[in-house]
């Protein structure tokens, strides 16, 4: 899954995958105006049945072709957040048709003037070098193609997934994952899986804010990925891979989902960690939360070191696990489970 | 009719209740039980939002559709958030410290060397710093950042501290509620003091259809307000506030309003709103006929839950009346009781007028 | 001289001097109330949108563009007349120094500025460094209330092929949407039109306009300065520019299309934008209800950090007639630029 294309915008070709994927397990699939992927499955309780909404963001930072200059050189813009430290010397794919490869071109050692080196560059200064004519470039490469990184997934010890997008197209494998479950163990919900466009980039986490639109769920969930452990971060600041999912707490997440999604890490055995959210989550529950009339939610991060980066690295079990957590939490509720509370 | 009384008893109550911005437990069940016997209605939403509704007496003869609709006014959304800033534990470590975040908006040099309540059960800590002995020179020119304070209570391992406290907890500040003259000291008087007028007013059944928001989240991006109007669909909202005046030494008068004890304070516009200048003019025409003094908050500056109202669904014209407060956003702050006492009289007042006037 | 062009040069100074700063558009809504006539039918709503309905059977489209301007509020007058402001708007102060302010019962008074210690030439100069000459003295206080809103006096003219006014920005646009629907009399779809305001204070009226049209498809015409870097590649005078990206908006693939399609059957040329720091309505209909695929097309307009921008007559045209094209329906698929 971490080859698919889909900056945010042009989540196409990642959308037709994750459907067809979703289709071996959901009862239904669809994708809506805003582009988001939905897979349905539907709970056994009597209609109307309450919906619990489940989102994982499809989109994947990356880039736009801005301009073609002499020589064939293409500039970028960016769409989502890259350390420019992160790119230099990095090969990417240019999704025109056909797709080309090319790579952010760098100076070698010997033409580096004294000092240089020690200096950061500006994203905006950075350039592709497809290694192709310039006539070939405009000819196959319309202004506006997207471009992402090329990094073929990694095998780590320990089963360890080193790749790109893996922000957070691992919180798709959970959607896939929960999917593979709640077909056979059903709900008593309704349950939609929505991999959302639009995350990473936008006044809005626009496929969430969309998606909760139309769906008017009674629950939502953002899985998405949090920091893992790496050296010279405070105690807190990241989450060890490979030690369970982090929970979030705090005002974007409703307490009655915080203490359910921890109950069924317990229940099944699970380790968790949690983690304190004090202003915002930064997902898509930003946006399913005051959607509407306002939507309980709850956040699950899974523990991924180098974000934004071409080898964002997972431990898989982790994965596993954040999807039994939420199957065995949403195959839980009762029909009548609502946040809401009527005094009088 | 006459306006209600403001409060004052419930203000020291909710003011030294714990509510940091997503942990308003506290603050509603004050709030729940204060009107519970008022209102025709009264729900916790999604988010946490108290949210009562309540419509005037029914008409005594009935009359046609038309005619009854107009003497009942528009349906006035009244909101005050019940949240105030605050820390987040987000950390404890292994020597039983607490390493914490800010919930809203505060400027970290007040944070060292005060005391806070921390989780439900409201546990003592405090936040130290270094004494000036084992600080160098040149190291005291600098602001000391939150990333460097831990909360101390007095756990001395993780165990311990986590028999008392969990991650996720809030911490607020630990102030008591105290008065002198008109003055009232308190903390969160942003916006407890706006949620002790809405009470105020609901405690007496206002003249025209109101839905009453308690807000959560305010603080953190006006989270819980838009929810709560979308459901509402009012016809006209009006904030109730506590903002922050700007008395100091060697402030021109210009520069010092909104003044403490200056009457309420309109707004024209801050970084989150424009208000309804029909509204706006109201409330500044029902002053004036009322003898009640109000007040130009300054323009340019803040934001409070009116932005998001006046966004909500397809758009609502809304206003903001506040109580200028000296020190928000800080353990302490300081009002004149007689401005929320003319907030709730103006409100009041003004809620008369948009039944007789409001199309 | 065509009928697009004529319209435009019409309508274009009388909405460039209209009072309208942003949350207070009443002139500019008077301006357009008129020019609109018989063109559908006209409401206003809450956030002062002006909204133009002409009911059609094709899907519903909303076509916005802003109409507000920039403008400021009066935060305080001392005892010698002059006053402070804060901005609304996005505009940097510096751009405003020396500009006339007319406040909407038609009183005016001046920017200036302090030249504070160390500042060298304005660039850094901070909203609360502007003050209001008000020239009244003690009186000022009185004359101009705290609250007061008062707009950037615009005196347009038209130099060469270029019309040039401080509400360009804001005005551009509406002029070329008013000129396509005088052209485009039928509509093949239901149409929406938004005249949007508090635009300049982050698409608050568009954010309002769009829940309550709830559109299928959006179609957005504003003004994209032309400065420096970021806009580097756009020419003024070299036709309409077609949203790539900018700040939160990322084109519809598909809406894109359609406007592609609507300019080569209009045989309009267009240019690319790409901007990472500037933005539009389209950001904020994009994501209105269930999401809606929105495209943008913006006039080039050179501002050079001063009060006024210019804008080419021909790109203003050139909008208006991509937008009529698209109006009378243009084909489905094929055509490309």
């Amino acid at each position: 899954m971490s080859a698919l294309p889909g900056v945010p915008g042009h989540e196409g070709p990642a959308a037709e995958a994750i459907a067809k994927a979703f289709s071996i397990h959901a009862d239904r699939v669809e994708r809506d105006r805003a582009g988001n992927v939905r897979g349905w499955i539907e709970g056994t309780a009597p209609k109307p049945r309450p919906r619990a909404l489940f989102a994982a963001h499809m989109d994947r930072i990356g880039f736009l072709v801005k301009a073609i200059e002499p020589g064939g050189f293409i500039r970028l813009t960016e769409l989502g957040g890259f350390d420019s430290r992160t790119l230099l010397a990095k090969e990417v794919v240019i999704h025109s048709s056909p797709p080309i490869v090319g790579l952010f071109a760098t100076k070698p050692p010997h033409l580096l003037k004294k000092g240089e080196a020690d200096r950061v560059i500006p994203s905006e200064d950075l350039y592709i070098d497809t290694g192709r004519s310039e006539r070939d470039v405009r000819r196959i490469v319309p202004i506006g193609t997207p471009v992402t990184l090329r990094q073929p997934p990694v095998d780590l010890l320990g089963g360890r997934l080193a790749a790109p997008a893996m922000d957070d197209r691992a919180g798709v494998a959970v959607l896939l994952g929960m999917l593979e479950i709640l077909h056979l163990d059903r709900p008593e919900w309704d349950v939609v899986m929505v991999a959302t466009v639009e995350e990473e980039f936008g006044l809005y986490c626009l496929g969430a804010k969309t998606a909760t639109e139309s769906i008017d769920p009674q629950l939502g969930v953002a899985i998405d990925v949090t920091h893992g452990d790496m050296p010279g971060v405070k105690e807190g600041d990241t989450y060890v891979l490979g030690s369970g999912p982090a929970i979030c707490v705090g005002g974007n997440i409703h307490p009655l989902v915080f203490e359910g999604m921890k109950r069924s890490a317990r229940a099944l055995g699970l380790p968790y960690n949690v983690e304190g959210c004090p202003i915002t989550s930064a997902t898509d529950a930003m946006d399913i939360q005051i959607a509407r009339e306002g939507v309980p939610t709850g956040v699950i991060g899974i523990p991924c070191r180098y974000m934004h980066t071409g080898i964002e690295t997972v431990a898989p079990e982790d994965v596993d696990r954040c999807a039994r957590v939420l199957a065995h939490f949403v195959a839980g509720l009762e029909p009548s489970w609502r946040a809401e509370e009527v005094l009088k | 009719m006459i306006a209600p009384p403001f409060d004052d008893a419930l203000l020291g109550r909710l003011s030294e209740a714990s509510g940091v911005s997503g942990g308003e437990d506290a603050v509603r069940r004050i709030l729940i039980d204060d009107v519970r016997d008022h209102v025709d209605t009264l729900e916790i939403d999604a988010l946490g939002s108290l949210v009562a509704r309540i419509s005037p007496a029914a008409p005594r003869s009935p009359r046609s559709k038309g005619s009854r609709r107009s003497r009942r006014g528009p349906h006035v959304l009244l909101c005050a958030h019940m949240d105030e800033v605050g820390l987040m534990v987000f950390a404890i470590e292994k020597d039983g410290r607490l390493r914490v975040r800010r919930v809203g908006g505060i400027d970290q040099r007040i944070l060292v060397g005060q005391v806070f309540r921390v989780g439900a059960s409201g546990l003592r800590g405090v936040l130290g710093a270094l004494p000036p002995h084992l600080v160098s020179r040149p190291e005291r020119e600098k602001v000391i950042s939150i990333e460097d304070m831990y909360l101390d209570i007095g756990a001395s391992t993780r165990e311990e501290a986590e028999r008392h406290v969990a991650v996720g907890d809030y911490a607020c500040f630990d102030t008591a509620y105290e008065k002198w003259g008109s003055t009232r000291k308190g903390k969160a008087f942003d916006d407890r003091v706006g949620c002790t007028v809405l009470a105020s007013l609901v405690k007496k059944r206002p003249p025209v259809p109101v839905t009453a928001v308690w807000s959560v989240q305010e603080e953190v991006g006006l989270r819980g307000a838009g929810a709560a109007a979308r459901r509402a669909n009012a016809d006209v909202a009006i904030v109730l506030e506590g903002t922050a005046s700007g008395e100091a030494p060697g402030a021109s008068p210009g520069e010092s309003a909104p003044l403490m004890g200056g009457g309420p304070a309109l707004t024209v516009q801050d970084r989150t709103l424009m208000a309804d200048a029909r509204l706006v003019d109201l409330l500044e025409r029902t002053g004036k006929e009322r003898k009640i003094p109000t007040q130009w908050k300054r323009p340019g500056v803040g934001g409070t839950d009116a932005g998001r109202i006046s966004l909500s669904g397809a758009g609502i014209p809304s206003a903001v009346v506040s109580v200028a407060c000296r020190y928000i956003h800080a353990p302490a702050a300081y009002l004149d009781v007689r401005d929320p006492q003319r907030v709730t009289a103006l409100v009041w007042h003004t809620l008369e007028s948009l039944r007789k006037e409001w199309t | 001289m065509s009928t697009l062009e004529s319209n435009v040069d019409a309508l274009l100074p009388e909405l460039l001097a209209a009072f309208g700063p942003s949350g207070r558009e009443s002139g500019v809504r008077r301006a357009l109330r008129k020019a609109l006539r018989g063109l559908g039918t006209l409401s206003e709503d809450a956030t002062g949108n002006l909204r133009l309905h002409r009911p059609g059977r094709g899907p519903r489209l909303l076509l916005a563009t802003p109409m507000d301007a920039a403008g400021v509020i009066v935060t305080r007058v001392d005892a010698s007349g002059l006053g402070r402001v804060t901005l609304l708007g996005t505009r940097a102060p510096v751009e405003l120094v020396g500009s006339t302010v007319v406040f909407e019962d038609g009183r005016k008074a001046l920017l200036g500025y302090d030249r504070g210690p160390g500042s060298k030439n304005g660039a850094d100069l901070e909203a609360d460094q502007l003050f209001l000459e008000t020239g009244l003295g003690k009186k000022g206080e009185r004359e101009f209330p705290v609250g007061s809103v008062g707009a950037i006096e615009d005196r347009p003219a038209r130099l060469g092929e270029f019309w040039c006014g401080a509400n360009i920005e804001g005005r551009a646009g509406c002029a070329a949407v008013v000129a396509a629907l005088r052209a485009a009399r039928s509509s093949r779809y239901d149409l929406h039109v938004v005249f949007a305001a508090q635009s300049g204070l982050g698409a608050r009226g568009a954010t309002t306009g769009a829940f309550g049209i709830d559109p299928e498809l959006a179609v957005v015409v504003d003004v994209a300065h032309i400065e420096g870097r970021e806009t580097a590649g756009i020419a003024v005078g070299k036709g309409p520019c077609l949203g790539l990206k900018e700040s939160g908006y990322v084109a519809h693939p598909e809406a894109l299309a359609l406007l592609k399609r609507a300019a080569s059957a209009a045989r309009v040329k267009t240019q690319w934008l790409i901007r990472e720091h500037e933005g539009t309505d389209a950001r904020a209909i994009r994501a209105a209800r269930i999401g809606v695929p929105t495209a943008l097309v913006a006039i080039p307009a050179r501002r050079s950090g001063a009060a006024f921008s210019l804008a080419h007559a021909r790109d203003i045209t050139q909008t208006a007639a991509l937008v009529a094209k698209l109006l009378a329906g243009v084909p489905a698929k094929g055509g490309s630029r």
